[in-house]
């Protein structure tokens, strides 16, 4: 539980030294207008938080139907929760970014093509979850559909960039670029591992919640109060 | 072999059931006419601009295709269910055989469907088809990829309580990059110019193989209890 505490402490430390190093103490990166480069350190770290929690959620769900542990179906679900947290949040800065860049805030670049697909994928994810009424079968069909839809994943990278050509800036505002100063890739980083620590701080979280839930109803059904 | 010999057995039944019945070819033929007809009277054939017309029509094309199979397709699980003959099934034969059963007879309707509504759609829309192999190809392994993921699809809704607006809803994801692919391909089959590379024909077939072998691992979960 200390240990708990501390990372809690560090967390925030962190996330306040992101907060305020990326209004005041880094520069605006050449080549983008006004301010709109500080947008980065959000963006950026949010995407990254998207993919790997949906990614943890896949992994969860095949170790889910390997052992057929109903911890791991609930590391899942807060995994993938999460991930549709943070892909609407990356969707939202990313569209900012847009409008200020490329003049609207939707244009169907593959990003936001790719972006929305996921979205929609969980979204599905948790229609089909809700919509299931017995326990276990909720849990086989959610982990079948996340492995069914994480095989087309490959199909929106390789095809969907050859449909049209990403204007996505990944290419000029990559952190390798020996452009971007010190002070940018400092608070960057920062960011990334600010970030990071907030989804696992929220998935333990949600997944202690959800085995609380769980004590309760066996609590509750074994009482049989009327 | 037997494993073949099952899987057409199951198909046999299951069209022998659909001529009884009719209900899933009655829904998917029928809505399939109406969003045709609503289609050609509202832009007759030079409605549309020469230069626009391949794209406009090939996106048409799937999109009756595919919202009228998806009516249709998720009845193939429900059936079963809602004649209590699904434990029966499960007796009977092993799971992968199910799947594959299962499947065929969804792509049957799904050519059957393609078989009768492409044709009309051509002649009502005044289409002259630059390519006609590769639509022919398309329109093949189109109909044997959305039937491979629906088939799953359908089974899982099976046994959840909204069951149509579920079905498409979890379905249209898993199809998205097919159905990109399969308009891209259809646009470039209603133009003139040479096709060179198969590129739509290649992406339709790699998805087939994707979802039909994670399919034939996956099925027996959700199918066994």
């Amino acid at each position: 539980m200390i240990r708990h505490k501390t990372l809690k402490i560090v967390l925030t430390i962190l996330m306040s030294f992101v907060l305020f190093g990326s209004f005041l103490y880094t520069r605006n990166a050449a080549g983008f207008p006004g301010e709109s480069s500080r947008i980065m350190f959000f963006h950026v770290p949010q995407a990254w938080v998207a993919v790997m929690a949906f990614s943890l959620s896949m992994v969860f769900s095949v170790i889910y139907l390997k052992k057929r542990d109903v911890r791991y179906d609930m590391l899942a679900v807060s995994s993938s929760e999460l991930g549709f947290l943070f892909c609407i949040l990356a969707m939202l800065t990313g569209s900012m970014f847009a409008r200020l860049t490329w003049g609207s805030f939707w244009n169907w670049d593959p990003r936001e093509t790719s972006i929305l697909i996921l979205l929609m994928i969980y979204g599905a994810y948790f229609a089909l979850r809700s919509a299931v009424n017995d326990q276990d079968d909720k849990r086989k069909f959610s982990a079948v559909y996340s492995l069914l839809a994480f095989a087309t994943v490959p199909f929106f990278i390789f095809i969907v960039p050859r449909i049209t050509i990403s204007l996505h800036p990944s290419d000029t505002m990559n952190p390798m670029n020996p452009q971007l100063d010190f002070r940018f890739m400092l608070v960057f980083i920062l960011a990334l591992v600010a970030f990071t620590g907030i989804f696992f701080w929220m998935l333990s979280l949600k997944y202690r919640w959800l085995q609380l839930e769980e004590k309760f109803n066996r609590m509750d059904t074994s009482w049989d109060l009327d | 072999m037997s494993y073949l010999n099952e899987s057409f057995a199951l198909l046999k039944k299951d069209i022998k059931c659909e001529l009884r019945t009719r209900f899933a070819a009655n829904a998917i033929f029928l809505f399939a006419f109406t969003t045709l007809i609503v289609i050609s009277y509202s832009i007759a054939p030079y409605r549309i601009d020469e230069p626009h017309r391949p794209f406009i029509y090939a996106t048409l094309l799937w999109i009756i295709l595919v919202f009228s199979a998806f009516s249709g397709l998720s009845r193939s699980f429900v059936k079963e269910a809602e004649a209590y003959t699904e434990d029966l099934l499960r007796l009977s034969t092993q799971p992968e055989v199910v799947y594959t059963g299962k499947m065929l007879f969804n792509t049957t309707l799904l050519l059957l469907l393609e078989l009768l509504i492409v044709p009309v759609f051509l002649l009502l829309m005044n289409i002259r088809v630059g390519h006609a192999h590769y639509l022919i190809l398309l329109l093949l392994f189109g109909g044997v990829g959305l039937s491979a993921t629906t088939t799953m699809v359908a089974a899982m809704i099976a046994r959840a309580r909204v069951k149509g607006v579920l079905f498409s809803a979890l379905s249209f994801p898993l199809t998205f990059p097919l159905l990109i692919t399969l308009i891209k391909g259809t646009e470039k089959s209603f133009m003139e110019a040479d096709i060179v590379h198969w590129d739509e024909v290649r992406v339709a077939v790699a998805y087939i193989i994707v979802i039909g072998v994670l399919s034939l691992f996956l099925f027996p979960i959700i199918w066994r209890d």
